[in-house]
């Protein structure tokens, strides 16, 4: 009975990283397709965004059957539902990168339109989901509370950029709507940054069983 | 085991006790029936002689408890009944017993009461004058003995379940202690029952099998580790599910992990979705390659199936360092276009001017110009052709060049004087200064690399600057120096400027002139050499190349 059960959480944990390595091919791609000003590889972000929402429906039922059929109690529960929650940001992070791809398509940014934080801060949302997911990955607590403080780096770096998107716009040539494009960008980067700072948050939970630290 | 002794121990007390009991019962009860009844003969025999005697009055002053006397005259009426109204009385003719004593003289039964409990043995005696004298006892039954026995019967009961709890409990103890205190590991050395030693011995001989099969198996997975620990590919072995059975370094050091990832999932160390892509189809049954970034290279991973019994029982992943590989691919993939470009673009004017003055296109005074111009783009041709010649000769290792003492100072003398017209013509000047140095090496090859160096300085400079060559002695080390005026390399560039045709600004290489194979022929001459090339560079104020070779240069090879 044990024996199964473990064998069942253990595929869970490879569905989650799975999950994860999607997330982070999405963002990847999405960032990409923003610096290069790419629009065929953000054609293909929403491909991965759908991929990782059937991922999330089938964990969570993963997680349900599991609740209903072992009843696990302590630790066991507690991966259990910090998965739960795990795949519910990990989706809002597919979904964003979808949405950024789209922004990309949709107002023809090109790589000069980019300021420099910008690139900055994708840098750092990336390094944010994947060490959140590698905090998963390794059960390193060190390393999730690390993600869970770098999440200041990305509010700031948002914050330039709003500072810069406002210089831009006070120039005569400017071009209000790119400049709201980029904020928007920029806001789905600062979003990705609290997500993956939240599962990180739950990375801690399935190890301590406290959420804030 | 304790509960199945004291099943049976319990089991077979109760039954003996119970058996027993019984046979004592029956045979007792039967015995003083048997009295009873002898004894119930006597008394008739007595009662008879009495009534005999003394008629009615003798049954009237007789008091006895014990028995019941009844006078049951010649009609069967009753005359008289110690017991009951004997007006109320039927006719006892018909009771077997005063049946049987009639007939017979003497006559005998038992009958039990309604309920069971009582039974009545009744003996019956005819008198002379026909009456019959009959006489009964009651006797408790055997149910009713056995009721009685119930309490001594069930204290014994919960004896035999005590004493044979306890039974039980010592007697499987006393079994499985010999069992318990089995050396496993030493089969032989115990001494428990003889029962046991077959049982023993096999054990023995299996673990000696064991033992030998498991060291063998150490042995085998040892060798397999240090072959695969010494490997430069990565190989990780999977099993079905995608559990890393085993990793060797190159690859545990690739991924960035250690040896305690056996035992976890291969998306624990990596996650990409080219491997997860790979494992698949491997999954599936199907060999696959993959080229792949990891970290600062590129490797091709090759994953493929170990199929036994038609299924799919793990797989080997191999990982190679393909980094060199596709960089060399490339160059070689640049070279061939660059080689195409080269020879086409003389080519392109050699045939034009050709195909006006055969169509007789060109005025008789312009013939001189068109041919002049095929004769030197044939030139230049000729010259790339060597250049390309000399250099694969220079990757062939330079078989049949000679190796001398050779003086540097006069090879860069000579160098410098040869090149003076054309430092003239282009307004620089040209130093060289130094002391006399003799290494060992290849006059030829040492000519070339100062002359394509001085030809490039002398090609990249600006007007009126000038170009120095230094010769100088450092102990262990020859150096020769050439330091320009010009327009300098910028950094971007400067790492690939010995590459083949490779030029900084490729849309003047025309009006400049050369190759592009110059620097290249440096280089690979200086690897003979086993010199080192140093290169300092500001765009704008100068380069400066410093070839350093070592005097006792042995031939490379």
């Amino acid at each position: 009975m044990r024996s199964k059960f473990d064998e069942q959480l253990e595929l869970l944990h490879k569905e989650l990283i799975e999950m994860g390595a999607l997330c982070e091919n999405a963002i990847a791609m999405a960032t990409k397709a923003l610096s290069e000003g790419n629009t065929k590889m953000a054609a293909k972000v929403p491909e991965l965004s759908t991929e990782i929402d059937r991922k999330e429906r089938d964990i969570e039922t993963m997680c349900m059957k599991l609740l209903l059929q072992q009843q696990p109690v302590a630790r066991d529960l507690r991966t259990i539902s910090s998965a739960l929650k795990m795949v519910t940001d990990m989706e809002r992070i597919g979904d964003n990168s979808g949405d950024i791809a789209e922004i990309v398509t949709m107002a023809n940014i090109s790589p000069s339109d980019n300021t420099e934080h910008i690139q900055d801060m994708a840098r750092a949302t990336i390094k944010m989901v994947t060490d959140s997911i590698d905090a998963f990955v390794k059960k390193d607590i060190d390393l999730a509370n690390s993600v869970i403080a770098y999440d200041d780096v990305v509010d700031g770096f948002f914050n330039e950029v709003k500072t810069d998107l406002i210089k831009k716009l006070g120039k005569p040539e400017s071009n209000g709507e790119k400049v709201l494009d980029l904020l928007m960008i920029a806001k789905y980067f600062e979003r990705m940054g609290d997500h993956a700072a939240e599962i990180a948050k739950w990375v801690r939970f399935s190890i301590t069983g406290n959420k804030e630290g | 085991m304790t509960k199945r002794i004291f099943r049976t121990i319990f089991v077979v007390a109760v039954s003996i006790f119970l058996a027993s009991a019984l046979l004592f019962m029956t045979v007792l009860y039967d015995y003083f029936s048997g009295i009873q009844q002898s004894q119930l003969r006597m008394q008739i025999d007595l009662a008879s002689q009495g009534v005999e005697d003394e008629g009615l009055d003798y049954l009237q002053n007789l008091t006895i408890k014990d028995y019941r006397v009844t006078w049951i005259g010649t009609d069967g009426k009753v005359l008289y009944d110690s017991v009951s109204d004997i007006d109320e009385m039927e006719n006892h003719f018909e009771r077997e017993e005063v049946k049987e004593a009639l007939s017979e003289g003497y006559g005998a039964s038992s009958r039990y009461s309604s309920t069971l409990t009582q039974r009545y043995l009744y003996g019956a005696k005819r008198l002379p004058d026909g009456t019959v004298i009959r006489l009964s006892v009651t006797q408790n039954s055997l149910l009713i003995l056995t009721l009685g026995m119930l309490q001594p019967i069930m204290v014994i009961f919960v004896i035999a379940i005590i004493l044979s709890a306890f039974l039980a409990s010592r007697l499987s103890k006393k079994i499985v202690k010999p069992l318990n205190e089995i050396d496993l590991d030493k089969p032989l050395d115990n001494d428990g029952y003889d029962e046991l030693s077959p049982l023993l011995r096999r054990i023995d001989v299996q673990q000696k099998e064991i033992g030998r099969q498991s060291e063998e198996l150490k042995q085998k997975q040892k060798e397999l580790e240090v072959m695969t620990s010494a490997m430069s590919e990565g190989i990780i072995l999977l099993n079905s599910r995608g559990t890393i059975l085993s990793i060797n370094k190159a690859a545990a050091k690739l991924f960035g992990t250690d040896c305690f990832c056996i035992g976890e999932d291969i998306v624990s160390i990596n996650r990409s979705l080219e491997l997860a892509q790979l494992l698949n189809k491997a999954k599936a049954g199907k060999h696959s390659e993959q080229v792949a970034e990891f970290g600062n290279g590129q490797y091709q991973m090759m994953a493929s199936p170990v199929i036994s019994d038609d299924i799919v029982s793990g797989i080997v992943l191999l990982l190679l360092d393909v980094t060199e590989k596709e960089k060399a691919e490339q160059l070689r993939r640049e070279f061939t276009a660059n080689v195409s470009h080269e020879l086409k673009t003389p080519l392109h004017t050699i045939s034009g001017s050709a195909e006006l003055l055969a169509n007789g296109m060109v005025k008789a005074e312009d013939i001189s110009v068109f041919s002049s111009r095929i004769y030197s783009e044939a030139q230049r041709m000729i010259q790339l052709v060597e250049d390309i010649i000399r250099l694969s000769h220079l990757d062939e290792g330079a078989e049949n060049m000679k190796w001398d003492k050779v003086n540097l100072y006069r090879i860069a003398e000579e160098t410098v004087n040869s090149l003076t017209d054309e430092a003239a013509n282009a307004k620089i000047k040209l130093k060289l200064c130094g002391e006399a140095v003799s290494i060992n090496g290849i006059k030829q090859l040492i000519q070339e690399i100062i002359y394509n160096l001085c030809d490039n300085a002398i090609k990249y400079n600006r007007r009126d600057g000038s170009v120095s060559v230094e010769v100088k002695d450092m102990d262990d080390f020859a150096i020769v120096s050439v330091s320009d005026t010009g327009i300098g390399i910028p950094t971007e560039h400067q790492e690939r400027i010995f590459e083949r045709f490779y030029r900084v600004d490729k849309s003047h290489s025309k009006e400049i002139g050369g190759t592009g194979l110059g620097l290249s022929i440096v280089k690979h001459a200086a690897k003979l050499h086993n010199a080192e090339i140093e290169l300092q560079s500001v765009v704008g104020s100068g380069t400066t190349i410093t070839v350093k070779f070592p005097k006792n240069s042995e031939r490379s090879i």
